[in-house]
């Protein structure tokens, strides 16, 4: 039963650095570089080293100083483990496209199963080749190792063993070659059981295990279990967030948003594969420059219709950062995107009715696309749609809402002569200037909400011959004639 | 040296009249509403291109004139830098389908863009723009987005000196006078210009009380 079970680890040793180098051009990836620790008061040693750097004589575990002392153009940067951990769910998120069971094991490996996946890829060969596709695309240094259990698996990645064998039998013998300072039991009994001659697994895997649980405890005895493939503990399977957020070392200062451009687009990438697995889309996301000091700088992009490819969303990011200045250099950049909607299905349809409703989808799609472009060079205010409103009130009566809410409505039916323009404010007038033509027709309402107004309107003719709306103001019923102010607030033709 | 003629040419004083003999399709042309105006024009506004309209003082009937192909339109149409607000109810009442799309944006260089892509696109209707004036090569680079994309744009502007030839397809002037808004045609496709001719756009306003009446 537990032997059809399999699972693969992936170690992945030196990620942090990896993902750095990744985003460096040729030549700057051909300098030595290294990441450090600094715990405290004790020294700082070196923890990641890139190809260039081991070639100059750096180990891992190396002071730093000495690490210096040999390669004196040596970069240095500080260890991050959170990043790291970052970057490791990430690249959980990515394999997730092609393997459902992943299971994190901060900082440095990712527990994938894979005994249900062989029908899918066809056959155990198919998975090997769809992983290792994958995992060729990009530029990290990996283990990757099979075993029975979760915990053998790890053990062979970890000690550095690329072994992909389904053959228990195989496994097992390389697994005996796995020394006891690899084996992750607690240092206190590597060192006991050092002291007793068991330098490898192979030596422990002899011992019987009743007696072995005797002297070492409970833990020991689960151990073994793991070991020998008859206990297979439950996992955390990883569940990719249904929240895109992003962030991008940018290692040198950035100046404007243009030199941005080709970072973001990794991020956009990484959004379009986000969304892909999802089959979603993202209607707004939000671009955050950090700078130096800690501040931020956020611009919120928002899409008139639903976008996932890189290309799209890159397209009207780059519109509407033509608008904006940065105006401190930014040290790292990021994505987030909250805001995402089920895809739609766009086909056509051979049914008459239907391809109406096609047709009508489509424009609306073209209309919201053209908006999209507007609404990024110009601003999110500049293309509004007025939309009905039932006051009394004449500017009240309608409302102006951007264009991301425009729908194509059916409007209600409107039976008062009213002007085609609306003056956003009232424009005293001298009424002497003008030909009343007809009229008066009072508006009286509002007094609900403060906005009280007793209005006698008129249509009337300027001397150019131009129809005005026009009203005078009646403060009160019992006001004096003097007092009496005119006003033209609209236009016909 | 250049022909005598030519400086003609670049006035917009000379008809060329090979253009006469291109052969349109009916459904490239698109009634305006007014018979006098559709047989000036030749049977309409043409599709496919840019249409000036010039006007004295803003509000004097201009949209009155392009109402009726404003009401025709079934697609959302966009109104690039109107003078004033636009006020739906009203639209509403002349029985417009959609209400307009209010597009303001101060800067012209960003106003022609907008009005260039507004032009690529089939999502939309007729659009209107109100412009102070439009350089040359901006006529033309509207007109050829307009030609290519079978769109119909309309541009009012104050009244323009004629010294200088514009890529617009007809250019109109409107005044008012003898209580009647008055077309000449300064421009149009395969004829001469026109005098001033009386246009009945009161259909589409309040009923005037008549002096003379």
């Amino acid at each position: 039963m537990s032997s059809s079970k399999l699972w693969w680890f992936l170690h992945v040793p030196q990620l942090l650095l990896d993902e750095q180098l990744s985003l460096q051009s040729q030549e700057q990836q051909q300098q030595p570089q290294v990441l450090c620790t600094s715990d405290g008061q004790r020294r700082r040693q070196v923890v990641q080293a890139n190809r260039a750097a081991v070639a100059g004589g750096v180990r891992e575990g190396m002071a730093e100083v000495t690490a210096s002392t040999l390669l004196p153009d040596l970069q240095q940067r500080d260890y991050d483990e959170d990043r790291e951990v970052q970057v490791l769910r990430r690249l959980a998120q990515w394999l997730h496209q092609d393997i459902a069971q992943i299971a994190l094991y901060p900082p440095h490996g990712l527990l994938l199963a894979v005994h249900d996946l062989q029908r899918m890829y066809g056959g155990y060969a198919g998975v090997q080749r769809q992983l290792q596709r994958r995992l060729n695309s990009i530029a990290v240094h990996y283990v990757l190792a099979a075993g029975y259990s979760p915990l053998v698996a790890r053990l062979l990645a970890q000690s550095g063993k690329n072994i992909l064998s389904a053959d228990k039998a195989v496994l097992q013998h390389e697994l005996g070659q796995v020394s006891i300072m690899q084996s992750l039991l607690p240092a206190q009994q590597q060192q006991q059981l050092q002291e007793v001659g068991i330098e490898r697994l192979g030596a422990l895997l002899h011992l019987p295990v009743a007696e072995l649980g005797a002297r070492f405890g409970r833990n020991m005895f689960s151990y073994m279990a793991q070991l020998k493939g008859d206990l297979l503990p439950p996992q955390q399977w990883y569940r990719p967030p249904l929240r895109f957020r992003e962030c991008l070392d940018l290692l040198t200062e950035v100046a404007s948003w243009q030199q941005l451009l080709f970072p973001l687009r990794r991020l956009l990438q990484q959004l379009e594969a986000f969304l892909q697995v999802r089959q979603l889309s993202v209607t707004e996301l939000a671009l955050i420059a950090h700078h130096r000091d800690k501040r931020q700088t956020f611009v919120r992009v928002a899409f008139a219709l639903p976008l996932w490819r890189q290309r799209d969303m890159l397209q009207l990011v780059q519109l509407q950062l033509e608008r904006q200045q940065l105006k401190t250099p930014a040290l790292e950049l990021s994505v987030r995107a909250e805001d995402f909607s089920a895809r739609e299905v766009q086909h056509g349809s051979w049914l008459p009715a239907q391809q109406d409703a096609y047709t009508q989808g489509n424009e609306q799609r073209q209309l919201q696309a053209l908006l999209g472009k507007l609404q990024a060079r110009l601003g999110e205010q500049a293309v509004q749609q007025a939309q009905w409103v039932q006051d009394w009130r004449p500017e009240l009566a309608q409302q102006w809402q951007t264009s991301a809410a425009v729908q194509l409505k059916t409007a209600i039916s409107a039976d008062l002569p009213r002007p085609l323009w609306l003056l956003p404010e009232a424009e005293p007038i001298n009424v002497s200037d003008w030909q009343l033509q007809w009229g008066p027709e009072r508006i009286q309402s509002g007094w609900w909400d403060g906005q009280s107004m007793v209005r006698d309107y008129f249509i009337a003719l300027d001397r150019w011959q131009r129809q005005g709306w026009i009203y005078r103001t009646c403060a009160s019923y019992q006001s004096n004639e003097s007092s009496e102010q005119w006003y033209l607030h609209g236009w016909y033709s | 040296m250049a022909h005598p003629l030519q400086d003609l040419v670049h006035k917009g004083w000379v008809w060329q009249g090979r253009e006469a003999v291109e052969q349109l399709a009916p459904e490239q042309l698109v009634a305006s509403g007014w018979a006098e105006l559709d047989r000036r024009l030749g049977g309409g506004w043409l599709r496919g291109a840019v249409h000036e309209v010039q006007v004295l003082h803003h509000f004097q009937g201009e949209l009155a004139l392009l109402l009726p192909v404003l009401l025709a339109q079934e697609k959302p149409c966009l109104w690039l830098n109107p003078p004033c607000q636009p006020y739906w109810p009203g639209l509403r009442y002349q029985h417009l389908k959609q209400a307009p799309l209010w597009l303001q944006e101060r800067d012209q260089k960003q106003a022609l863009w907008a009005f260039e892509q507004a032009l690529q696109s089939e999502a939309l209707g007729v659009v209107v723009a109100w412009f102070d004036s439009i350089d040359a090569s901006g006529v033309r680079r509207l007109q050829q987005s307009a030609a290519k994309h079978q769109q119909l744009a309309f541009v009012i502007t104050p009244w323009q000196q004629t010294t200088e030839a514009r890529a617009y397809v007809n250019r109109l002037q409107l005044s008012w006078a003898a209580e009647q808004l008055q077309i000449a045609v300064l421009k149009r496709r395969a004829g001469w210009p026109l005098p001033a001719f009386p246009c009945n756009v009161e259909r589409h306003l309040p009923e005037r009380r008549r002096l003379s009446a």
